[in-house]
């Protein structure tokens, strides 16, 4: 049942991906330039409603939370490093399967790229451990839970936020 | 909807069938019932996944030499609620691009082309490269776009926040380096 849950979930947001674009390496590379934010606008409100409805979900006790682990500066490396990747291609993992799905072999490529960079780190796991990932490490970290309070309290405007600004970045971008 | 074509290179079929708005409360309906029902969505964990059950099957000592190989969730299997979202994602996404006409094999997009040239095999190579950087960036932060961006910062997770700052800030100095925008005032 949890197999056709995940198998009919992942469909729906795969069709979503190529629908709105964002599976397209054009409008990821356009609104990374700050040509074209109307992925941006997409992010934006993806994480507006995301942020009201799992905390509201989560007031009423009904969320399977699943927080990750807070080190630095490990996750700030990380987090360059992905940009690099994401640039480059003009892809992330997910936009990746479905643009190769699409028919798009530089994607396939960025796929096959992609399980050799994650084996890589697989291996190098043990040292990156040792050398940059024991310290800093803060464990599950959410920003209400440091201050103690119902997430929904800060979800709710944070994500109303979100949609504003959702709404009013221009779609063709300010950048020259 | 005019079909697109197949040439080494032609623009993207950019103009999306379905509004920002529309795209990003799609994705976030998703993960809502994700949450309610199994737990937050994720897709780079699984590229781990099926390394790991691929080289148990082909070289299994090898596999068992990397604890990180060995303790990425449980048992040598394909079977479980994430590794069938990411299935999920590509045949959503090729019925809904044979559905609207878009499915192409366009090899190097146009913007790419006019940067670095029509040539396939560079487009590839470095395509291959990138994807490379992207899953040891995500494997290295524990999460993508997906984990991080999408499911951790709706959970207000510290972690995802100061992930996703930086995959932007890094994406979009590379992007504006790569094509050449800083140049141009």
């Amino acid at each position: 049942m949890k197999l056709l849950l995940g198998l009919i979930l992942g469909a729906a947001f795969g069709a979503v991906i190529q629908l709105s674009g964002a599976s397209s390496y054009s409008k990821i590379t356009n609104a990374l330039r700050l040509k074209d934010l109307t992925i941006m606008k997409l992010i934006l409100t993806a994480i507006g409603v995301g942020l009201i409805g799992v905390h509201l979900l989560d007031a009423l006790g009904l969320a399977n939370m699943k927080v990750k682990d807070l080190y630095l500066p490990g996750l700030v490396v990380a987090g360059l490093i992905f940009g690099v990747g994401f640039a480059v291609t003009g892809y992330c993992p997910g936009t990746a399967l479905a643009a190769a799905a699409e028919g798009k072999p530089d994607a396939w490529a960025t796929v096959l790229g992609g399980l050799l960079g994650a084996l890589v780190f697989a291996f190098m796991f043990p040292d990156l451990e040792t050398y940059l990932l024991s310290f800093g490490r803060y464990g599950p970290v959410t920003i209400h839970g440091s201050f103690g309070i119902q997430g929904l309290l800060l979800a709710a405007p944070l994500g109303a936020l979100c949609l504003w600004l959702a709404a009013k970045l221009p779609a063709g971008g300010g950048a020259r | 909807m005019k079909k697109q074509g197949t040439t080494m290179a032609t623009r993207d079929a950019v103009e999306p069938m379905i509004p920002w708005w529309a795209g990003g409360l799609g994705i976030g309906v998703v993960l809502i019932l994700a949450v309610a029902l199994v737990q937050p969505i994720g897709v780079s964990t699984q590229y781990v996944v099926l390394d790991r059950v691929l080289l148990h099957r082909m070289l299994a000592d090898v596999a068992a030499q990397s604890p990180y190989l060995v303790d990425t969730a449980g048992g040598w299997t394909l079977l479980n609620f994430e590794f069938f979202f990411v299935i999920g994602i590509p045949i959503g996404a090729f019925l809904a691009s044979l559905a609207t006409k878009r499915f192409s094999t366009r090899l190097v997009p146009v913007e790419w082309a006019r940067r670095f040239g029509p040539i396939p095999g560079r487009r590839l190579v470095w395509s291959f490269i990138g994807g490379f950087i992207l899953l040891f960036g995500a494997r290295f932060g524990g999460g993508c776009t997906s984990g991080h961006m999408i499911s951790g910062v709706s959970q207000l997770a510290v972690s995802s926040l100061i992930f996703s700052a930086a995959l932007f800030v890094s994406a979009i100095m590379t992007a504006r380096w790569l094509y050449g925008d800083w140049g141009k005032r």
